[in-house]
């Protein structure tokens, strides 16, 4: 039996080598995505550009300009226009935000009155939009504390754990070694097997005093340890060469990963039991994946989502390992907080898993 | 040009012959469309908050009210068990988690120094900048309506007005930037299986042989897929003003001129792939790895081309998704015309007929 399925991975192992196109984009796909998106996945909202529209042209009102430019959020080094321009620099997207200053504005300050300033926002990218206003709030309240002297007494002191730099690819990341473990591993298992199928291979495996146990542990490990190797490739890359900190413990990491193999194999194999091509296989596999990991908060947090898809994506295993991924690596969870997720997947990995031997060994005979 | 007809039909009978393509190539994009609208919604919105409430007064259970109310934050699906802080954001059930120590109240009646403590889950960056300027707002409000009667606090006010999209809904700058995504990955992708396969097949050497030129062969594979892509935009538009109820400010002409330009450049760098592989496989692992991801990451789609490095800021300069995501919000979102637009519409018309020169060339030498 042992012997068997050792046999068996060689040849799969065999096969993947000998294919120098697949064994390119077995490689090539991890390091590409995870420079790709390591470098460009960013939500940051900074250097808005800001026209200004200064009515007062006072040293209070330039002052006000300045500390709103002083961190790196507004980009005001826009000449001072007109508000006709400013609307047409909007249109043109040449602006994202428009400051106007009215007449006045330093004679109200030096009689501690209130002043009030225009705020023309581009409401396109709404998350931006409104994370600017965010933004120019907060500068607007410091900026009236510095000069009007007068400082609410109940402030609010706030800590920021785990990223407290605020780097985008430090949560990007972990969500790369997740979607890349259950891409790959969903992948080569659907088409593996469907290729055998598709030049008529099977049938001779299946001649052969083979068992289907022998055949489906033979078919399933070596993409499962591809699946490792590519996840520690993304993992080196990033400690490496991003520099993320990895806060808990990595035993934990590749064994929830392990358990969480279980599902995407199972996927793998259910894929393979319904095409007949490996194109079908292909893109069945994409479209699950996708699937899962748009709605696994990756990009996007759950929460944003409308109610019913949130109650959809309790159904999604990558949802429950993208938390584990991101709890491990960021904020050094252990199992006591991480419990609810484990459970989640042990369950998914043992239905998935059964129904799909289940399913596949019945296709077989 | 009978010529080309006659390979347009035999293209149009394999793409009718091949339910399960079509149903991928028109079901796909309205199943992404869906998928896509609802699901990147980076609106900071609902924020999960936490709050430890050790004051326990009307002022300290009014200042969580306000929490809640100000459309920011959400309380957290399960009670989180309040001994531990650190615990309740490190298994996530909230984002951030508010302590009041006791004397609140007394502090807002006395306006004697006080200070509130949040802890803010910092690992989604964006997330917690929001997080961070929107609990001082929500402070701010409180601290306002608490000052005698005609009194008025000094210093600047900022009165703000949202233009173009004013409910700030984010799938209004989603969906019309899928449109790009999906037609680029239909006609690349399309394009260049099919390309792929009469060569995979031996069929291309039989058209070639027979009088038939290498360019009346193209031009008839490609016009089925310009118009099916075509109808993949119609629907998608269709889709996105009626179902997510984007608006649509400018022309639709104008619309569908420009969406007929990316198209040919879409097609042309599938030809383009075609020529380089010699299976349907590869053809499709490198149409999504030269079209797809690109259109994606480096269109300014999700994330803003300012924000990434030099490098990629020049590489996104090649991507014709670039060019076709702000012309189409432009017209969608501002109803922008050409007066605004030429820049765009000039690089994207450069572009397409670079590659559609390229690719005719390459697919002439290689095939011809």
């Amino acid at each position: 039996m042992v012997r068997t399925i050792l046999a068996l991975m060689k040849k799969e192992f065999l096969q993947v080598i000998r294919d120098s196109n697949m064994l390119r984009m077995v490689f090539l796909m991890p390091i590409v995505q995870l420079f790709l998106l390591g470098y460009v996945a960013s939500t940051d909202v900074k250097l808005i550009s800001t026209a200004v529209y200064d009515d007062d042209r006072s040293g209070l009102s330039r002052e006000y300009v300045r500390s709103l430019s002083a961190g790196e959020y507004f980009i005001t080094d826009t000449p001072e226009i007109s508000l006709l321009e400013a609307e047409r620099g909007f249109r043109e997207s040449r602006y994202e935000v428009a400051l106007i200053i009215p007449r006045g504005f330093s004679r109200k300050l030096q009689e501690s009155k209130q002043v009030k300033i225009g705020l023309m926002v581009d409401g396109t990218n709404a998350n931006s939009a409104s994370i600017a206003l965010g933004y120019a709030n907060v500068i607007t309240r410091q900026f009236n504390e510095r000069v009007t002297g007068f400082s609410p007494p109940i402030t609010l002191r706030q800590k920021r754990l785990y990223n407290p730099e605020g780097e985008s690819v430090y949560f990007m990341v972990p969500g790369i070694v997740a979607t890349l473990l259950t891409m790959i591993t969903m992948l080569l298992t659907s088409m593996a097997i469907v290729r055998e199928r598709e030049i008529g291979t099977l049938e001779q495996l299946m001649v052969t005093p083979i068992s289907t146990t022998a055949l489906i542990l033979g078919k399933t490990i070596p993409f499962a340890l591809i699946g490792f190797l590519e996840m520690s490739v993304a993992l080196f890359l990033g400690v490496t060469w991003f520099r993320i900190p990895f806060a808990g413990s990595w035993g934990l990491l590749y064994a929830l990963s392990f358990l969480f193999l279980f599902t995407t194999l199972g996927t793998g194999m259910f894929i393979s039991t319904i095409s007949t091509t490996q194109q079908q296989a292909m893109f069945l596999t994409w479209f699950f994946a996708i699937f899962a990991i748009m709605t696994s908060g990756f990009f996007a947090p759950i929460a944003n989502m409308p109610r019913s898809i949130q109650y959809l994506t309790y159904l999604n295993p990558l949802r429950y390992f993208m938390t584990t991924v991101r709890g491990i690596m960021m904020k050094g969870a252990s199992l006591d907080v991480l419990y609810p997720q484990v459970m989640a997947m042990i369950i998914f990995g043992i239905t998935i898993f059964t129904f799909s031997w289940l399913r596949f060994s019945k296709r077989v005979k | 040009m009978d010529k080309v007809g006659y390979i347009a039909r035999k293209e149009v009978r394999h793409i009718l012959r091949d339910p399960r393509s079509l149903m991928i190539a028109i079901l796909i994009p309205i199943l992404m469309t869906l998928l896509y609208g609802y699901a990147i919604n980076l609106d900071t919105k609902n924020i999960k908050l936490a709050v430890l409430d050790f004051d326990r007064t009307v002022d300290s259970r009014e200042l969580v009210a306000k929490f809640y109310n100000s459309g920011y934050f959400l309380e957290p699906e399960t009670t989180p068990i309040l001994s531990d802080p650190e615990r309740i954001l490190k298994s996530g059930q909230a984002h951030a988690v508010l302590i009041m120590p006791s004397g609140f109240a007394k502090a807002v009646t006395n306006f004697s120094q006080y200070e509130l403590g949040m802890l803010i889950d910092g690992a989604d960056a964006n997330v917690a900048a929001a997080t961070a300027s929107y609990s001082r707002i929500v402070m701010g409000r409180f601290i306002e309506d608490r000052l005698p009667s005609g009194f008025e606090l000094p210093g600047v006010r900022i009165s703000q007005q949202v233009l173009y999209n004013s409910d700030l809904e984010s799938s209004h700058f989603f969906v019309p930037g899928l449109i790009a995504v999906i037609l680029m990955m239909i006609s690349a992708l399309l394009t260049s299986v099919t390309i792929a396969r009469e060569k995979e097949t031996g069929t291309m050497e039989q058209l070639l042989t027979s009088p038939v030129s290498p360019r009346q062969i193209i031009i008839g594979k490609v016009i089925p897929y310009i118009a099916l892509a075509l109808l993949d935009a119609v629907l998608i538009l269709v889709f996105a003003v009626l179902h997510f109820g984007v608006p649509f400010a400018g022309s639709v002409t104008l619309l569908l001129f420009f969406g007929l330009i990316y198209i040919v450049a879409a097609l042309s760098l599938g030809i383009l792939i075609s020529t380089l592989v010699a299976t349907q496989q590869v053809a499709m692992m490198m149409a999504q790895l030269v079209t797809v991801l690109p259109s994606v990451m480096l269109s300014g789609y999700i994330f803003e081309i300012k924000n990434m490095p030099a490098v990629l800021r020049y590489v996104s300069h090649i991507v014709p998704a670039r060019y076709f995501i702000r012309i189409i919000r432009g017209i969608m979102l501002k109803g922008s015309d050409m007066s605004v637009l030429w820049g765009e519409a000039a690089f994207l018309v450069v572009l397409t007929v670079v590659l559609l020169a390229i690719a005719s060339k390459r697919f002439q030498l290689k095939i011809g």
